[in-house]
């Protein structure tokens, strides 16, 4: 597969279920080789657009390829490329997760002994339980154990380390790194800004049923604003009124302010002017990348108007 | 919150709103709640229960009420009732030329079971299957005593057997089914028995609700209970009645209303039930949440790869069931042979009038008989497999699976093998070894092979049943199970009482059931036998196609 190859390729997706419009024109792009973040608040639309991926769910319009089939007509022949972790594992509760294991990854193709023996350690997951008695975290290894054994070329993963413990985070971490330096391809859908900026290449982010951004991390932080602090003598009304320069407070010697980044640089000199005792400048976080969409709903929960 | 609440509590002086009612923390703290709770939850399944089985005494009350005018015709009635057939199935009543006698033997039998399995079923659902799911984990990390859910659940399901009792007292007194001039104790003396074999059955569901630690457990070993001890009093009502003072069911039929009118077995059922709800409590105070008897062992860490195929995994997941049900049918088959002989010999006293209610004439329609009885018991077996069809996608396990490399198509048809495969086994073995058993007390051995075929005949009825559950599968998922259930019921109903709902032959004679030819009794009829399973294909068919493309529904 070239690296320009697209693994997953959804344009104007729809799905309703009754009068509930789930899916309103919904895209999303996982490159071959990559690592693509998917992010939205509960309810936006994820679980359902991978569901339709699986071929669980048929789509009401637009356009889903995946590995080059159609995920509801090729569905069988597709899910032998494919892995897949659930957000919220069930198993079958007088088998023992090792059991649970094998029937999944033999599902989806030959099962690797090995591998699934260094994921067991890796994940601390002692398989001779019977399922019943796992925590939900226990669950979640047993999904991740059967997903990452396989050298399946594309991963489907639903919120993947929902009540997993820091530890078993990093080593997740540290498998998808693997994956990823496979040259295999990864869908991750997640609230865990910190997990999809360590690993992701390209973020999606849906609101609603639909794209509100798309692309590589560095193209989504370009469409932000730096955040910047500094220590200055003075000269903070000229700063107050250059172009691009927003949100500026000041306190005393200490001034903050949120800058445009094609507006960097000539702030930037102009801050270097003034002879700064001190500089720091913050690349905008994901997760306020993610805030700034969601602006209204977040106004609207410091206004005490919703629950 | 709570860090400036206390730092600002000093200034404050508590007004006296602050000082809050809490409920006691004993063992029943929010019982009340509960209560409402357990109501409000089960309304419908209340509802339902209680009209099904009042409605159809009353039913039959008013159509006996209407069909037999004279005691001439009561006195016929309770002469061709008097049939080992009779007697195994439902038992005879203790007077049984009066009118309310011909409905008990109707009957009675059928709503004192109908409860009795009815209530197992709402323990269950309200005990061992919410501590299943983990619901009653939150419940109890609230201010909620140890025993309050549980017994609030009693609390309401005793009061669903006390009132379908009375209500059908009251209909048996208002329809005026005691003799004239002998007062309504016969009346009243009914429906304490259906409320004391209801109560009973709530002790029994109680305490496998404690033991059993998964809810399918507890439905199993309850039901597996009721139904002993509705075999223990078939038993008995063949022989000596000996054996029906050892079964609960039988010291309900024993208060014989109309007949003796007694009321104290009604004491002996009220007290094993006190007995088994404080077995049920002690148990409870003394376990662990979500534990069981059973401790949880470890098992294989690694599945043989037949797991990965739909039928190896659902013939390891069905284990239990299908080894259950085949015990079952092999104890009742065996329990069926011995007894053919036993009944031939009082069948020879019966008379001719007997071919009236059975099909055919002497051995051959008692044998037709418990044919079709292992026949039911093979469908049932068939039903509760494929009905995990729909549970597997209801529970959102099937998702992995499919995620998979596995079609639909596979995964139904599949695991369409047991059911269909199972229940021709079991009828096959299950009438063998009746036709064994009874070949072996005339020195006949062409027994076993002529009563495997008459079982096997009730193999189409069997996968008519199953298409009709996967046609369900397809088109109305959400409501698939209680919906297959329900048509078998009313199946069994129609069967049961179809004479009284004035139903066009021609209905009765295409029910699954009725059009299977009763071997030995009747000849071997090939039409009913190719339409059914043609039928059943196209079901399947049906089903499969529409399954294959709509969406999974979880939930």
């Amino acid at each position: 597969m070239s690296s320009t190859e697209m693994a997953v390729e959804i344009e104007g997706l729809h799905k309703r279920f009754g009068h509930v419009h789930a899916l309103r024109g919904l895209d999303l792009r996982v490159p071959a080789g990559q690592v693509t973040g998917f992010l939205g608040p509960n309810g936006a639309g994820k679980t359902t657009t991978i569901r339709i991926l699986l071929g669980l769910l048929r789509s009401d319009g637009g356009r889903v390829t995946m590995l080059g089939g159609d995920p509801w007509t090729d569905a069988v022949r597709l899910h032998r490329d494919l892995a897949y972790v659930p957000g919220d594992v069930t198993l079958w509760p007088n088998l023992t997760g090792g059991e649970a294991i094998d029937i999944l990854a033999r599902l989806s193709g030959p099962l690797d002994p090995g591998r699934k023996q260094t994921m067991l350690d890796r994940f601390e997951l002692d398989p001779t339980k019977k399922a019943r008695a796992y925590s939900k975290g226990n669950r979640q290894k047993v999904a991740l154990v059967a997903a990452l054994a396989s050298r399946a070329p594309l991963l489907l993963l639903d919120e993947p380390t929902s009540g997993l413990d820091p530890i078993m985070e990093a080593a997740f971490t540290e498998s998808i790194r693997e994956v990823k330096a496979e040259g295999r391809s990864v869908l991750l859908s997640s609230h865990i800004f910190t997990e999809v900026e360590k690993l992701a290449d390209r973020v999606t982010i849906i609101r609603e049923g639909a794209t509100v951004e798309a692309g590589t991390m560095a193209e989504l932080r370009h469409l932000t604003r730096t955040q910047v602090t500094a220590v200055l003598d003075g000269g903070v009304d000229a700063l107050a009124a250059m172009g691009g320069v927003h949100d500026l407070t000041s306190a005393g010697e200490h001034v903050t302010f949120a800058v445009d980044d094609d507006h960097l640089p000539a702030v930037l000199a102009e801050i270097a002017r003034l002879n700064p005792r001190s500089l720091v400048a913050n690349p905008p976080s994901l997760e306020e990348l993610f805030l700034r969409h969601y602006g209204d709903e977040l106004a609207a929960v410091n206004n005490g108007s919703r629950e | 919150m709570t860090a400036r609440v206390e730092a600002s509590a000093p200034h404050v002086p508590a007004p006296a709103a602050q000082v809050v009612h809490r409920p006691p923390a004993d063992g029943l703290a929010g019982l009340g709640a509960m209560t409402r709770f357990v109501v409000r939850h089960n309304r419908v399944r209340l509802v339902v229960w209680f009209v099904v089985i009042v409605g159809l005494f009353a039913y039959v009350g008013d159509y006996y009420k209407g069909l037999f005018t004279t005691q001439r015709a009561l006195d016929d009635f309770a002469a061709l009732s008097d049939t080992p057939g009779i007697r195994a199935l439902t038992g005879l009543a203790a007077a049984p030329a009066t009118l309310g006698g011909a409905v008990w033997t109707k009957i009675w039998m059928t709503c004192a079971l109908s409860l009795a399995l009815g209530v197992v079923f709402l323990v269950t659902r309200n005990g061992r299957a919410d501590e299943e799911l983990g619901r009653t984990e939150l419940l109890r990390s609230r201010m909620l005593g140890q025993h309050a859910y549980a017994v609030a659940a009693w609390l309401v399901i005793a009061a669903l057997c006390v009132l379908t009792g009375l209500f059908a007292a009251l209909s048996s007194a208002g329809l005026g089914l005691d003799p004239a001039g002998a007062g309504t104790t016969g009346s009243w003396v009914v429906g304490a028995s259906l409320a004391g074999v209801g109560l009973m059955a709530l002790g029994v569901g109680a305490v496998a609700g404690q033991v059993a630690s998964t809810s399918r457990g507890a439905n199993a070993l309850g039901s597996i209970v009721i139904v002993g001890f509705y075999v223990l009093r078939m038993i008995g009502d063949l022989g000596n009645g000996a054996l029906t003072w050892a079964s609960p069911i039988g010291w309900g039929q024993q208060m014989a209303p109309w007949g003796a009118n007694r009321w104290w077995p009604l004491a002996l059922l009220v007290g094993l039930a006190a007995a088994l709800l404080l077995a049920a409590w002690t148990l409870e105070a003394r376990r662990d949440h979500g534990a069981g008897l059973m401790p949880e062992r470890s098992g294989r860490a690694g599945a043989p790869a037949r797991y990965a195929t739909p039928l190896g995994l659902a013939l390891r997941l069905q284990r239990a069931p299908i080894s259950g049900w085949s015990i079952a049918i092999v104890l009742s088959a065996l329990l069926f042979g011995s007894v053919v002989d036993q009944m031939n010999s009082l069948l020879a006293d019966a008379g001719t009038d007997t071919t009236a209610i059975l099909r055919g004439t002497g051995v051959d329609a008692l044998l037709a008989l418990l044919a079709g009885l292992i026949g039911l018991l093979g469908a049932v077996f068939a039903l509760q497999s494929v009905t995990q069809l729909r549970a597997d996608e209801a529970s959102g396990i099937v998702e992995p699976q499919l995620a998979g490399a596995l079609s639909r198509t596979r995964w139904v048809l599949q695991r369409l093998l047991i059911p269909a495969v199972g229940s021709a086994v079991l009828l096959g073995v299950g009438g063998w070894l009746m036709g064994a058993g009874y070949g072996a007390t005339i020195g006949d051995s062409s027994q076993g092979l002529v009563m495997a075929g008459a079982a096997l005949a009730y193999w189409p009825a069997s996968v008519v049943l199953v298409g009709l559950a996967v046609l369900l599968l397809g088109y109305l998922p959400r409501v698939a199970i209680p919906v297959t259930w329900g048509v078998v019921a009313a199946l069994w109903f129609v069967m049961l009482i179809g004479d009284a709902l004035h139903l066009p032959a021609w209905v009765l004679d295409v029910l699954p059931f009725s059009a299977t030819p009763g071997l030995p009794a009747e000849p071997m009829a090939w039409t009913p036998l190719v339409v059914m399973t043609v039928v059943a294909v196209g079901l399947v068919g049906a089903g499969l196609a529409r399954f294959r493309q709509r969406d999974v529904q979880p939930g």
